[in-house]
């Protein structure tokens, strides 16, 4: 890459878009930065310039161009709705603002490369899955929920825009959910639930992605986009169950149908909001995906694998814990000393 | 004492007391004096079992990828074993053509309406009879991963849905994969037409045998069609779960839970000389006249096998 890079990040108001700036910003060759959203950043961030605007306004086919900039990093695509983006403005929010954004990129002359983080969950969690799914899988299951749908719709029209645009590097990053002992998000909260509800024998398999990979995935890929879509998720997976026993948290089965209700109830009172839809059927079927391009195209290694992301949330929580732990597997290894 | 002792010491100390009961069972013992002597020798090992279940409780287990749990396997094991060696008495030749290393592709008829034991006596074939033992991944008809408890267990056991994706990554990982290319097509035929085999679908087992380059090892198994002989089908029943077909079956569903214990019929199961695929290039597998050859030759092979080894049962239960 030549010296002198000039970025914008869109959805700085994220964790990802900030921590993805203050990465950049040590970067002397990073010339100049601007973080777009209509939110301030999430971090106090030194020399990236706050541009504040609503992706979803067609006024930013007039801002981008003006800023010269030759890569756009798209990171306003949300998971989970938030205090004042309720589940329907996820629609517009994503799908909207990403059409719109790429209208702006049509008209930005300086552009050569466009980074979307997107998500895995255009692949859907079904039980005949495949156990790794490889890029080219997308597409072939049912789009079942709300999220997938924007998911599926946005990488088409990303599809068509990198159609049309040889010349610029475009590429789709599909992360798996992210855990981590700093990250405050849905998953990780119901993950720290005193007693975590699951569904009555179903054990999913899961990938989650450790919070520094993800920072560092996307990092790689700004500097070393691929073409087309990179997975990014850890090597390895790991089964519910036994995450929640290194957590050292009880698990409450609960018959699979009444599951959702359940977790609409507690996304109010314990925050654990956001898993409905997707989460549910994560949390049933689970998901994995093959991470071989990222790593061979990207030349991003996952500094955690599945199991090792898990205990350093694990051991986090056990650092900070008052009081005994209620775990079964605690108690027993306490009365044998089995684990000392 | 003797016997159980000289066993030699596995990690998983449950399977351990449970096989040391059977042996005690085959020297002549009664029930209540195998299991005394089992539990003689319990205390030397009671320490490493507590240890195994404090630690599967704290999380501190192995799974690996594919979410297979060798411990969980083994501890399952021994009721495998029973069914094995005394419920269907299964003999077993050939064991010695599944290779004891590296990816190969072992290809079996599939039988048994209600619940298709084979994968897991093939399985146990290969655990007991194979110098160099080691667990395969079997294809699970998809629909069982949509089942609560069911799902779990054959993925803990060593099982995947069946897709040519998972298919491929495992041989390209170097494991022993099992594949039912009859599917559910061949658990579900009636019980007059046991033992013909069904179409082998697209000849797609062929097509990743040829693009791994793993050999493939035709596997006949006699005794599984009449474990839950099916003599008509319910598809208002089908339809209403959701499964592919529900079998009636002389005790199912006349008997209610009961009906689910398999008959006790009498096994084979035969490994044929493997067939090498290392000449073709991987690109091969998109020559569909060679894969689908290659797929009718695997399915006469069986089939031929089949009709060998029915011959040698002679005796369908006794």
């Amino acid at each position: 890459m030549p010296p002198g890079r000039r970025i914008a990040i869109t959805g700085i108001s994220t964790i990802w878009g900030a921590a993805l700036a203050r990465r950049l910003e040590r970067d002397p060759e990073v010339e100049y930065l601007a973080g777009i959203d209509s939110r301030p950043p999430a971090i106090e961030l030194a020399r990236t310039e706050y541009i504040e605007a609503d992706l979803r306004n067609p006024a930013t086919s007039r801002l981008l161009p003006s800023t010269r900039v030759d890569t756009v990093v798209h990171c306003g695509i949300l998971w989970y709705p938030e205090p004042g983006r309720p589940p329907k403005a996820l629609h517009e929010i994503n799908v909207i603002g990403t059409l719109q954004l790429l209208a702006a990129c049509e008209r930005t002359e300086t552009l050569e490369t466009v980074v979307v983080r997107g998500s895995a969950a255009i692949y859907g969690c079904e039980p005949a899955s495949p156990f790794f799914f490889t890029e080219d899988l997308a597409g072939r299951g049912p789009l079942r929920t709300r999220f997938q749908r924007d998911i599926s719709e946005l990488e088409s029209y990303f599809e068509n825009f990198a159609r049309r645009h040889p010349r610029l590097t475009c590429c789709m990053l599909r992360f798996q959910p992210e855990i981590g002992p700093e990250l405050d998000a849905p998953l990780v909260r119901y993950l720290s639930l005193p007693v975590v509800p699951v569904q009555l024998g179903y054990d999913p398999r899961l990938q989650l992605l450790h919070a520094e990979d993800a920072t560092g995935a996307l990092e790689a890929a700004v500097r070393r986009p691929a073409r087309g879509a990179v997975n990014v998720g850890p090597d390895g997976s790991i089964s519910l169950s036994r995450l929640l026993r290194l957590c050292g948290r009880p698990a409450l089965p609960i018959l699979a149908p009444l599951f959702e209700p359940l977790m609409r109830r507690l996304a109010g009172g314990l925050g654990a909001g956001g898993l409905v839809g997707d989460g549910v059927r994560f949390l049933r079927y689970g998901r994995g995906v093959d991470n071989r391009r990222l790593r061979d195209q990207v030349g991003y290694e996952p500094r955690y694998d599945a199991v090792a992301a898990v205990r350093d949330l694990a051991a986090e929580r056990a650092g900070r814990r008052i009081g005994p732990g209620l775990h079964p597997g605690e108690i027993a290894g306490r009365v044998t000393g089995v684990g000392r | 004492m003797s016997s159980a002792s000289e066993e030699p010491i596995s990690p998983e100390t449950l399977v351990d007391f449970l096989r040391s009961v059977r042996i005690g069972l085959q020297d002549g013992l009664d029930p209540t004096a195998a299991t005394e002597r089992a539990v003689e020798a319990l205390p030397d090992r009671l320490g490493e079992a507590v240890e195994t279940i404090v630690n599967r409780l704290r999380g501190e287990y192995d799974e690996d990828e594919w979410g297979f749990d060798e411990q969980f396997a083994e501890a399952v094991f021994p009721l495998f074993e029973f069914l094995y060696d005394v419920w269907w008495r299964v003999e077993t030749e050939g064991a010695r053509n599944v290779p004891g290393h590296g990816r190969a592709l072992l290809v079996a008829n599939h039988a048994g309406s209600l619940f298709p034991f084979d994968a897991a006596m093939a399985t146990t074939a290969i655990m007991r009879e194979h110098p160099l033992p080691r667990w395969p991944r079997f294809m699970v008809l998809d629909w069982a991963f949509s089942l609560p408890f069911v799902s779990s267990f054959m993925r803990r056991a060593g099982g995947v849905p069946a897709s040519s994706s998972n298919a491929a990554r495992l041989l390209e990982e170097e494991e022993l994969v099992m594949a039912f290319p009859e599917g559910a097509a061949g658990t579900g035929k009636p019980f007059s037409e046991r033992y013909r085999l069904r179409r082998f679908g697209r000849g797609g087992f062929a097509e990743i045998a040829l693009r791994t380059g793993a050999p493939i090892v035709p596997v006949a198994i006699v005794g599984a069609e009449e474990t839950y002989p099916k003599l008509a089908e319910s598809q208002t029943l089908a339809r209403a779960v959701g499964a592919p077909f529900v079998p009636i079956t002389p005790t199912f569903p006349w008997l209610g839970l009961l009906g689910l214990v398999p008959l006790p019929s009498r096994w084979r199961i035969d490994f044929c000389e493997p067939i090498d695929l290392s000449e073709h290039p991987p690109d091969a597998a998109d020559d569909r006249r060679l894969v689908l050859d290659l797929s009718e030759r695997v399915r006469e092979t069986i089939q031929a096998k089949l009709y060998e080894s029915l011959v040698k049962r002679r005796s369908t239960f006794l």
